[in-house]
């Protein structure tokens, strides 16, 4: 894609990274925290490794510790040498040499003024145009409060270069919540300076089901519901809540994966071709798909939607403790760790193919993917030997082993007429010497060029809450169907997961 | 018996199948191509590196290699052939991901024949990458069918005897003679960082003082010939739309000069001694202007080996440094770097069209 500063400075022409963001200063809300320290920073690394980072660029730490400069980059440093162990002490100093600190209450309007002062001293030292992107990387509570304090000190203004600013998840509670937020954030910035990240949609293969869906012949003819049977998305954790209890226990696997994860890779499956690669036609299309989706009512949020949590059990051998011992959890808590949904999207290419979504939280392994389900061929002609045919089976693995596999039947060699299924693999880490970069790399790289392709718009944000606030609502009002603890750790969730397959010939996939 | 296609598609046949005691070894095992790599060396000596990044190369991009090699020795059949598997854990460590490697080694007189035997061998419908490890040969039938063929071909300037006439020629007669095939220099590839961090300095608001570009000083290692640095000043002629208006030169000189829109620019090439000469063939650049405010635009290797600074100043106050880390690339990487990208390289298209502008005319009697 050509940028701007490709146009002004023909020596960026042809070089393989042309796509270098124009100068600008990063300010990270929450920068004393995980993210920036496990993800943001080494991602910015990654980038400037790359050349992608533009030559004048700053980074302004903020948070309520009371640490110097020096003590901030220290800690970035330190955190940073563990993915970088070979860091040698000039790379970082000159990686460094334009990060600052300032230490402040996200509801003092004094810090805000201090740091439209600072931006403004660093335009002027180190050539960054004006150009500002606010990442909130703090807890959801105090997403607003710093929202409307940055359009109180004049720094969602647009005069000298841009102001983006980049909100982490979760966007919201539930739907009026997030109604709520959408509002207060339009209140000071437009919907283009808007940033809502999914790391998700970072993610290289999820990127490739856009290449792979559009840019071959083969698959868009089948890929609707005369040969679909169904459709599986599937994002399994090994991990239980660890040190998120406290979050989790309001949250839940819901609100946590399928909101947005789920959601939006559903989204990029079944959605129709977009007018165009371009940001607003991607999400208008990913918009329609999750407007589709048949609304659960009182009878199908039983039928259609099955819940539960994790007892004790066993993972890699070693006993594991169940959700409600977890520390930080009520003894006695209702949250799901674990969900599966029947999804209908009522599109005239979908009608009637069921999208099974499950996610849930120790399960054997971690693992996303996203299997299409061919129809059963008819077994006409092999029938004597073979009972069944297996479907024709698409899986794309979207973490670990980022690849995608066709499943096949194929004759068994020898003199009589077996029918074997075997897989045509494709993995990024056999064909690509490349590895995949990190989601945030990707992301920080794209906002930093103004391009929210891989970012979800609000009217997005809003059709996935309203889709799913009928299942939150009826879980967090009734008792779960069968008591939890329903599904022992290590086990792939509750057997009531099973109903919602209907069909004889479908099983969730053993991965 | 003479070897045949078929011969060498059984042994990789049999090679690819495993025996039970193979099976309790190897589980789950992958062959993968992505690529044809065909490579050409001139001697044994040469034979033997291109053997060893073929190898490093395998892992990187699985594919069909062949290697053609002359025989070490007179009394060696006219043509033999090994068949070898290469396998390796791929990034899910789930996997063995095996590709192959075919060597011919053949007698002078039926090596350079070997194109169509080498045809034969090709895994349809994958790329061609033909490598010519050695120096730009005059009139040789292998090389000239390979290139009518592949998708592309890599030489390295480098290690071209006489550099001078060698880029002359090919920026004489490549396109003419082989329009369909891409031409790559491992030797462009090496200056593509360098490239990287001088455009780097001229982003954004800096970008204005390009225009104002007056002298561009390049150091280089002493003892070698400043093909890079070379190159760097012809890229800089391209993308700034500088005309060489000097006389055709055939060798390189300390000084030459293009005219740009705003006037003279001087390009001077300096040796300079260095630590190591492998590492060091460019040494540093530096960009100078004249306009309202002056400016200094400067590349330099760091005194860690391992880095360089790029660092500008404007007015003689220091506008902007950075440091990158910058580890010498050897052939295998470089090759690599060229073989993830398959589209063509514009830039260095117009680049060696301005070097054709600079250099003395080839005699191409001699093509």
């Amino acid at each position: 894609m050509a940028t701007p500063i490709l146009m002004e400075n023909p020596l960026r022409q042809g070089l393989f990274a042309d796509r270098v963001p124009a100068p600008c200063s990063l300010v990270i809300y929450g920068a004393s925290g995980d993210l920036t320290h496990r993800k943001l920073v080494p991602a910015l690394f990654d980038l400037y490794e790359k050349h992608l980072l533009p030559a004048s660029f700053s980074l302004i730490g903020i948070s309520r510790s009371k640490i110097s400069d020096e003590e901030f980059k220290q800690g970035l440093k330190v955190a940073l040498k563990e993915s970088e162990p070979q860091l040698s002490d000039s790379l970082w100093n000159s990686f460094s040499q334009n990060f600052h600190y300032m230490a402040g209450g996200y509801d003092d309007f004094k810090t805000y003024q201090a740091l439209s002062q600072m931006l403004d001293q660093v335009d002027q030292e180190n050539g960054t145009s004006g150009n500002r992107i606010f990442y909130l990387s703090t807890p959801p509570n105090v997403f607003e409060n710093i929202i409307s304090n940055l359009g109180a000190a004049g720094l969602a203004k647009e005069e000298k270069g841009f102001a983006r600013i980049v909100i982490e998840k979760p966007f919201g509670h539930d739907l009026e919540s997030a109604q709520e937020l959408n509002q207060k954030v339009k209140e000071v910035f437009k919907e283009r300076q808007i940033y809502r990240i999914d790391h998700y949609l970072g993610k290289e293969t999820v990127q490739n089901l856009l290449v792979m869906r559009f840019a071959n012949s083969i698959f868009e003819p089948i890929w609707d519901r005369r040969y679909v049977d169904h459709i599986q998305i599937t994002a399994s954790e090994d991990m239980g809540v660890g040190s998120r209890a406290g979050y989790y226990e309001s949250s839940g696997i819901l609100r946590d994966m399928f909101q947005n994860h789920l959601f939006q890779v559903m989204s990029l499956v079944a959605m129709e071709p977009p007018v165009a690669f371009e940001a607003n036609a991607i999400r208008d299309e990913k918009l329609k798909i999750l407007k589709s989706i048949r609304p659960f009512n009182e009878n199908t949020v039983y039928q259609w939607a099955v819940r539960g949590q994790y007892g004790p059990g066993y993972l890699s051998g070693e006993k594991v403790p169940g959700y409600r011992e977890a520390e930080g959890v009520n003894p006695k808590s209702n949250t799901p760790t674990y969900a599966a949904l029947k999804i209908f999207l009522d599109t005239w290419r979908w009608h009637g193919v069921p999208f099974l979504l499950r996610s849930g939280k120790r399960l054997p392994k971690r693992t996303t993917e996203v299997a299409i389900q061919f129809k059963q061929p008819p077994n006409l002609l092999f029938k004597t030997n073979v009972s069944d045919l297996s479907p024709n089976v698409m899986v794309i693995r979207i973490q670990p082993d980022e690849g995608i596999t066709l499943k096949f039947e194929t004759k068994v060699p020898g003199m009589s007429m077996e029918v074997r299924t075997v897989n045509m693999d494709f993995r990024y880490g056999t064909s690509f010497a490349e590895g995949t970069s990190e989601a945030y790399e990707r992301l920080l790289l794209d906002c930093m060029l103004g391009d929210a392709t891989l970012f979800i718009r609000g009217d997005e944000v809003e059709a996935a809450w309203a889709a799913l606030m009928p299942v939150l609502n009826h879980w967090e009002t009734t008792e779960p169907e069968r008591h939890f603890p329903n599904y022992e750790a290590g086990t792939w969730g509750p057997a009531e997961a099973d109903n919602l397959l209907e069909k004889p010939w479908r099983k969730w996939r053993r991965l | 018996m003479a070897v045949s296609a078929q011969m060498i598609e059984k042994d990789l046949a049999e090679l690819w199948k495993s025996d039970p005691g193979e099976k309790t070894k190897i589980i789950g095992l992958q062959r993968v191509y992505t690529t044809n790599l065909v490579a050409y060396a001139s001697d044994h000596e040469e034979g033997y590196r291109a053997d060893l990044i073929m190898n490093d190369l395998a892992e990187k991009h699985p594919g069909r290699y062949i290697l053609i090699r002359p025989a070490a020795d007179k009394s060696e059949a006219p043509l033999r052939y090994y068949v070898l598997g290469h396998c390796f854990f791929g990034s899910g460590r789930e996997k063995k991901v095996c590709c192959d490697l075919i060597k011919l080694v053949a007698q002078n007189e039926v090596i350079e024949n070997l194109y169509g035997f080498t045809f034969s061998l090709l895994m349809p419908d994958l790329p061609v990458e033909f490598w010519w490890p050695g120096d730009l040969p005059y009139q040789n039938v292998y090389f000239d069918k390979m290139a009518e063929q592949s998708n592309r071909v890599w030489v390295d300037s480098s290690k071209f005897k006489d550099p001078i006439q060698s880029l002359s020629r090919l920026s004489a007669f490549w396109n003419s003679r082989y329009p369909h095939t891409l031409l790559g220099d491992l030797n462009w590839i090496r200056v593509q960082r360098w490239r990287a961090l001088i455009a780097e300095m001229f982003d954004g608001e800096w970008a204005k003082y390009l225009k104002d570009v007056k002298k561009v000083s390049i150091a280089y290692g002493k003892g070698t010939q400043p093909t890079r640095s070379f190159f760097l000043a012809c890229w800089l002629a391209a993308q700034m739309g500088w005309k060489y208006k000097g006389k055709r030169i055939s060798e390189f000189p300390e000084k030459f000069e293009f005219e740009g829109p705003q006037g003279e620019v001087e390009v001077v090439l300096t040796p300079v001694p260095v630590r190591d000469i492998k590492l060091d063939r460019i040494f540093a650049i530096g960009l100078t202007t004249d306009g309202n405010q002056p400016a200094l635009f400067t590349v330099i290797r760091d005194e860690d080996p391992h880095c360089v600074t790029a660092r500008s100043e404007i007015n003689q106050r220091v506008a902007f440094t950075r440091t990158v880390t910058f580890e010498h690339l050897q052939s295998n990487e470089l090759l690599n770097v060229g073989l993830k990208h398959m589209e063509p390289d514009f830039i260095w298209k117009q680049t060696l069209q301005v070097i054709g502008t600079v250099l003395e005319k080839p005699d191409l009697t001699l093509v």
